[in-house]
């Protein structure tokens, strides 16, 4: 663990299987501890829904059916709500992933895309990375209201 | 999650309550598609008990809207729309184009 990054907050982690069942559980560990790092309702609601989709990315793209673990790992550092989805899946580019056409109507609306698109619009900072050591990472950034 | 049909003479409602993720979206999508499969493509659904709506349940909202309009035959429209999820829903561009009503009722008086 990363100590020297940890604010105010000890950092929590969990570890779960590459199992959609999983998603919920997730959910309820990070609104848990963005409660507790400060972060306002509206805000707890928008980095949870931003980690399924980074956690949904993982177990469905990264482990495509295959066993894996993935890592949720939350902190506060330099006045952020962080959070760190990690896999050990098939390397992610977000690149690669075209933005959706949130204006398109609906019946010409193309599918793909709108998971990275919230994971985006919902956080302060997105950030993703991929090495043979540490896994795929994406890590979230929620600012905390000032005069914490 | 909990999901409802209520079969009335103008339309079909189903609703929603509790978390909607890529989890439990399949159980979402049978619901909508059973309502297909049985001729009925005027839906309401009702939104009044949605606790969280991921990307994957927009999804299927969307392939449902477009199945029930094909042909004109009918439309997806939504009611009672928790503040937080009608956020995310206008961040996707749908509430643009989905019908939108304050409860049940009217959603359903608008067929």
């Amino acid at each position: 663990m990363e100590r020297s990054q940890v604010g105010a907050m000890e950092p929590f982690e969990l570890c779960v299987s590459s199992d959609l069942t999983q998603l919920a559980r997730i959910s309820e560990f990070v609104a848990q501890s963005a409660r507790q790092a400060g972060v306002s309702e509206a805000g707890v609601f928008e980095i949870q829904m931003a980690t399924d989709e980074a956690c949904t990315n993982s177990i469905e793209h990264a482990y495509s059916g295959h066993t894996g673990e993935v890592r949720v790992c939350c902190w506060v550092e330099e006045g952020d709500f962080v959070v760190r989805v990690t896999d050990f899946g098939r390397r992610f580019d977000p690149n690669q992933v075209p933005l959706p056409d949130t204006s398109a109507p609906l019946e010409s609306r193309d599918i793909g895309g709108l998971g990275l698109f919230f994971m985006r619009e919902l956080t302060d900072h997105v950030e993703f990375s991929s090495d043979a050591v540490q896994g795929n990472r994406v890590i979230l950034r929620k600012h905390l209201p000032l005069g914490r | 999650m909990n999901i409802e049909t209520t079969q009335l003479k103008r339309c079909n409602i189903i609703k929603l309550e509790g978390r909607f993720d890529s989890n439990t979206a399949p159980n979402m999508e049978q619901a909508l598609k059973d309502s297909i499969h049985s001729g009925v493509f005027r839906i309401v659904v009702d939104m009044s008990g949605v606790e969280f709506f991921s990307s994957a349940a927009i999804r299927i909202l969307i392939m449902a809207y477009k199945e029930c309009r094909r042909w004109n035959r009918g439309d997806v429209r939504l009611a009672a729309v928790p503040e937080r999820i009608a956020q995310v829903l206008d961040l996707a561009g749908i509430l643009t184009f989905i019908e939108t009503y304050p409860d049940t009722t009217l959603a359903v008086g608008s067929y």
